[in-house]
């Protein structure tokens, strides 16, 4: 099988982990019109950034699992609920700090990534998904009948302790947690780690039969996301402030993390953030013009049109449009 | 004992009508299509509005209900499925952005309160105990004869045979003369169709709600699951043990559990059986 | 792109920003397409037609904006803080439901923006309107807390289910949520002791239950008299399911599904014989003059759906007019303190025929309920005891009668129709 050596060789010259001066340079213009961003904008818009931060958040970590490796998870919410369900038992009920409660979470939440993965040992494609829409159905089922005293059933949990208050502040948190979970989700893949992982999404039998060990690749993209899902859904959880049931173990939500990734770019670090910016903006804009259910219809037959005309989502796009360009102008 | 006997094989016989169509697209395509769940609603609200609200008979409404499943189907293959080119994963999210475009559409039309279908054909009998009504008892039968006429299609028809060829080695089938294409659009269209008269069945027994479309969703992904991308026998004889697993849990253990134990079926099976249990081992 | 976005929004925001300045604006946030939402959205909109109609309040004109949930608990986040953010309104009207409001709640509490919810009856609220007074300052909420509910409703288990049916033991059937178990809970607790009643089996089933067939069953085995239900999420299942399987036994309870002048419709007839404590108003409610006067005008003006609005519409409709006579007293909603003093002080006595039938006042803090033995600060007074002269009672029992007409069943001083059961039930 040359494929994988091939490919292997392709992007780790290409782009591998050669950091050139223009990366630091983009990033550091990215970083900085982010940071930018309060003094631009009103805090409402704010106010929405931040939920397009945390979207932007769990896209990246269903990116690393479902856009590399080619698992796709339905399951997700699942892990961001374990991490959002930790912290707010922890700090609520047992009265934890939330300097340890987090760390707990995210680590819980890696416990939660192997449950995903064990299904994923031993089947692939629509059938790994099957499973992993299944073990989110279980929690969904769960939580109001094991512990309610724990997880206050379909009620939920109220009163977290809040990190922070006001939408400047909320919102440099989420920012700075996204741009930190970005630029290392971005160097991870610039490792021959990330083209491994990589590569199992085009041919997991020829990374197989390059002798490396897959089993080893997985276990470790499933722990990644994981972490990542757990970080941000704890630190989500504390933003709201209180959670339900319905706001995590729900399908909208998995929606909204698939739909993110996929709209802006799999595979990229920058394609689930725009498309979870593009998402969430769309949705709010949509609200002065279209008060009631008509929002969410529309938002949906968007999503969908741009999804069939480039199912590359809109980084592919936009690489389209500067292509046209640049050969117009030759 | 009888009492949960008669109640599982009437739940039993709605799980095996509404898993039919799910699993022939599963077989076919190796695809998930989420917005089975929307043919369930779509037919069942067609169904609702044709009969109930323009008081149209029975019967007109139920035809109605399948022609529209039908069509989805079709529209789904011609609009979706082909210009995606049958990439399962491109197919899998864009039906999940159907149904979720589709629940907003039974919104703007419905509304948002939940709606109770009247019995397809009124009556209740005591038998040992339990009430059966004369709709459950209709349903269950339809479900059989519908089945039954499945499988006399798929067994001795042409289009039949060449459906099942196409499910088993799609290039295998083209290269000896059938068009997968044709078979394809055949087998959504029938998938749409017995996805809407599974809904009128499954509204019957529940309501008609903009979010109802995620628990046939769930119930289909089980039979598939623990059967396995097989046979319509094998999807029978799953949807009755899921359908009595959850009748026996309910009447003599948990009831607050009901789907839990089928989540830890399909997880379980999955761990020992990795392609179900009447599944073909896939490479 | 991003960047991009931001500026345009912001240019957006500025204009949004600048069409209304002088206007005291309020927010209404619920669901647009349910009939529990739009009840409170349609009685504000038409409390607010009528004060803007008297010249406004304080010499301004009110403006309403509308900001929807979906019933969605993150789109509720959403909606709040475009409300609180975007729109800057000084007072916001809820018609959500239990878990959108606690989503938003922490909003609030940053925000400090009055606000009023006329749907939620979650007790929980008010727990924490006792536990932290000066975050939960710009909190009020105008119906009955749901122990309030319960509790009336045992009354009812003493004087209609023992005293005119002869009934001596329950089975109860709850649905598996945070409502049900806390119904359950209460309702267990009182009926043997207050009401005489043994409870025989409580069956816990999940809400996503297709059919009801073996539950019924379970429950005619438990020898019980009755079943007593409690079902808040998909409850046109479990009634429509008892209606067309005939089961010959006798239920009531809480059935939500019942609540509006649509549950006929909705169910084609299949709901006869349902019976549910209600709040107050509800439908089959004998009206006051002036809330008689509001439902003639609502169906003056709307002709869809709800054709009748649900309790929550008349909480809204006067519980914002409250709101802004508060808003006048304390020279407008931006001292918070001193609009919830003005708040608490509101009270709305309605007569019919010369006896108190609704008031729309609230418990202050510190007083003591005395069959409950508990404060309910900043919630809608209630009255637990006949002959119901300090408030209208936390509740009503309707029952939907098998012709497809309504009414009340109890307390007797406000019924207008027998409690019966089905005619399938011996």
């Amino acid at each position: 099988m040359p494929g994988l050596a091939q490919t292997l060789f392709i992007t780790a010259s290409g782009a591998g982990m050669n950091l050139r001066p223009h990366h630091f340079i983009l990033w550091a213009l990215f970083i900085a019109g982010m940071l930018l961003m309060p003094e631009l904008v009103g805090r409402g818009t704010l106010r929405t950034m931040v939920f397009a931060c945390y979207l932007a958040i769990f896209a990246i970590s269903w990116d690393i699992l479902s856009g590399r490796t080619g698992y796709i998870s339905f399951g997700h919410p699942f892990l961001v609920g374990i991490g959002a369900y930790t912290t707010a038992i922890l700090t609520r009920r047992y009265g934890f700090p939330v300097e340890a409660s987090i760390p707990i979470a995210v680590l819980v939440t890696m416990f939660g990534g192997l449950i995903v993965l064990l299904p994923a040992l031993r089947i692939k494609g629509s059938y790994f998904a099957l499973v992993t829409l299944a073990v989110m159905e279980l929690m969904y089922q769960l939580v109001p009948v094991v512990r309610p005293d724990l997880t206050g059933g379909t009620r939920g949990i109220s009163r977290l302790p809040a990190l922070t208050r006001g939408a400047e502040n909320g919102y440099y948190l989420a920012v700075c947690l996204m741009l930190a979970v970005a630029l290392f989700a971005w160097l991870l893949m610039r490792t021959r780690l990330g083209t491994a992982l990589w590569a199992i999404g085009q041919n997991e039998e020829s990374v197989r039969g390059s002798g490396l060990s897959t089993t080893r690749l997985k276990s470790f993209a499933f722990l990644v996301s994981a972490a990542i899902a757990g970080l941000g859904g704890a630190f989500y959880a504390h933003y709201l402030g209180t959670i339900t049931p319905r706001a995590f173990f729900d399908i909208n939500v998995l929606f909204q993390i698939i739909v993110a990734v996929l709209i802006g770019g799999a595979g990229t670090i920058l394609g689930p953030i725009i498309g979870a910016f593009f998402m969430v903006f769309l949705l709010e804009w949509l609200r002065p013009f279209l008060p009631g259910q008509e929002r969410f219809f529309v938002y949906g037959a968007i999503a969908l049109l741009i999804y069939m005309y480039q199912p590359k989502g809109i980084m592919a796009i936009i690489e389209s449009g500067i292509t046209r360009l640049r050969g117009a102008r030759t | 004992m009888l009492q949960i006997i008669i109640q599982g094989l009437l739940l039993s016989g709605l799980y095996a009508l509404i898993a039919m169509g799910f699993m022939l697209i599963f077989s076919i395509g190796r695809t998930l299509n989420l917005a089975y769940g929307a043919y369930i609603m779509v037919g069942g609200y067609i169904y609702f509005w044709l009969s109930q609200q323009l008081g149209l008979p029975k019967l007109i409404g139920f035809a109605g209900a399948v022609a529209v499943g039908a069509i989805m189907g079709l529209l789904k293959h011609r609009l979706i499925v082909k210009p995606l080119k049958g990439d399962p994963v491109a197919v899998e999210i864009s039906t999940l952005i159907l149904a979720v475009i589709m629940q907003s559409a039974v919104v703007l039309v419905f509304g948002d309160a939940s709606k109770i279908l009247l019995p397809i054909i009124p009556g209740v009998v005591t038998i040992s105990g339990a009430q059966v009504t004369y709709n459950i008892v209709a349903a269950t039968l339809m479900s059989w004869v519908i089945i039954l006429a499945l499988y006399a299609f798929i067994r001795g028809t042409h289009t039949g045979r060449a459906m099942q060829a196409v499910s088993m080695d799609q290039k295998g089938a083209a290269i000896s003369g059938v068009d997968p294409d044709r078979i394809n659009m055949i087998t959504w269209a029938i998938s749409g169709g017995l996805g809407a008269a599974g809904g009128v069945f499954f509204a019957s027994y529940t309501q008609l709600s903009p979010g109802m479309w995620v628990a046939p969703v769930i119930i289909s992904v089980a039979i598939v699951i623990v059967g396995g991308i097989g046979s319509i026998i094998g999807t029978l004889i799953v949807a009755h043990i899921i359908g009595f697993l959850e009748i026996i849990v309910v009447a003599v253990w948990a009831p607050e559990l009901r789907g839990v134990f089928t989540m830890l079926l399909i997880i379980g099976v999955l761990i020992m059986r990795p392609q179900g249990l009447f599944g073909r081992e896939e490479h | 792109m991003t960047l991009k976005y931001g500026i345009a929004a912001s240019v957006a925001a500025t204009l949004l920003a600048t069409t209304a300045i002088a206007d005291i604006k309020v927010g209404f946030i619920g669901s647009l397409s349910s009939d529990t939402g739009l009840s409170t959205l349609r009685g504000a909109e038409m409390a607010i037609e009528e004060l803007n109609a008297a010249g406004g309040v304080m010499g301004e004109q009110i403006t309403l904006v509308t900001a929807d949930t979906g019933e969605d608990v993150t789109e509720g986040v959403k909606a709040y803080e475009y409300l609180a953010e975007t729109e800057e309104v000084d007072f916001v009207i809820s018609g959500s439901i239990d878990d959108v409001s606690l989503g938003w709640l922490p909003r609030m509490q940053e925000f400090q923006i009055p606000t009023l919810d006329t749907w939620t009856s979650y007790i929980g609220i008010i727990d924490q309107v006792i536990e932290e007074p000066d975050l939960m300052a710009p909190y009020f909420m105008n119906i009955a807390s749901d122990e309030a509910l319960a509790t009336l409703y045992i009354n009812f288990g003493a004087d209609v289910l023992k005293a005119k049916m002869g009934w001596e033991s329950v089975v109860i059937l709850a649905e598996d949520t945070a409502f049900g178990e806390a119904i359950t809970g209460l309702v267990t607790e009182a009926l043997g002791p207050v009401a005489g009643i043994e409870t025989k089996e409580i069956i816990t089933y999940d809400i996503g239950t297709v059919d009801f067939a073996p539950l019924f069953s379970k429950a005619q085995a438990s020898g019980a008299d009755f079943i007593y239900q409690v079902s808040s999420v998909n409850s046109q299942v479990i009634s429509s399911q008892y209606v067309k399987l005939q089961v010959p036994m006798a239920m009531t309870g809480v059935n939500v599904s019942a609540l509006g002048m649509e549950y006929w419709e909705d169910t084609g007839g299949a709901g006869g014989g349902i019976s549910t404590l209600s709040p107050i108003p509800s439908v089959g409610f004998e009206l006051d003059p002036v809330s008689a006067k509001f439902v003639a005008d609502y169906q003056a003006k709307y002709t869809s759906r709800p054709v009748m609005p649900h309790f929550n519409g008349f909480n809204a409709y006067h519980g914002l007019k409250q709101a802004m006579a508060a808003a006048e007293e304390a020279g407008g909603f931006g001292d918070v303190k001193a609009w919830n003093a003005a708040m608490l002080k509101q009270d709305l006595k309605l007569e019919k025929d010369g006896k108190l039938w609704l008031r729309y006042g609230f418990w202050q803090h510190g007083e003591v309920e005395e069959v409950t033995g508990r404060t309910y600060p900043q919630n809608a007074r209630f009255d637990l005891t006949a002959p119901y002269d300090d408030a209208q009672p936390s509740m009503v029992v309707i029952q939907w009668k098998e012709d497809g007409t309504v009414g009340v069943v109890y307390p007797f001083e406000y019924a207008n129709t027998e409690f019966e059961v089905p005619s399938w039930v011996k």
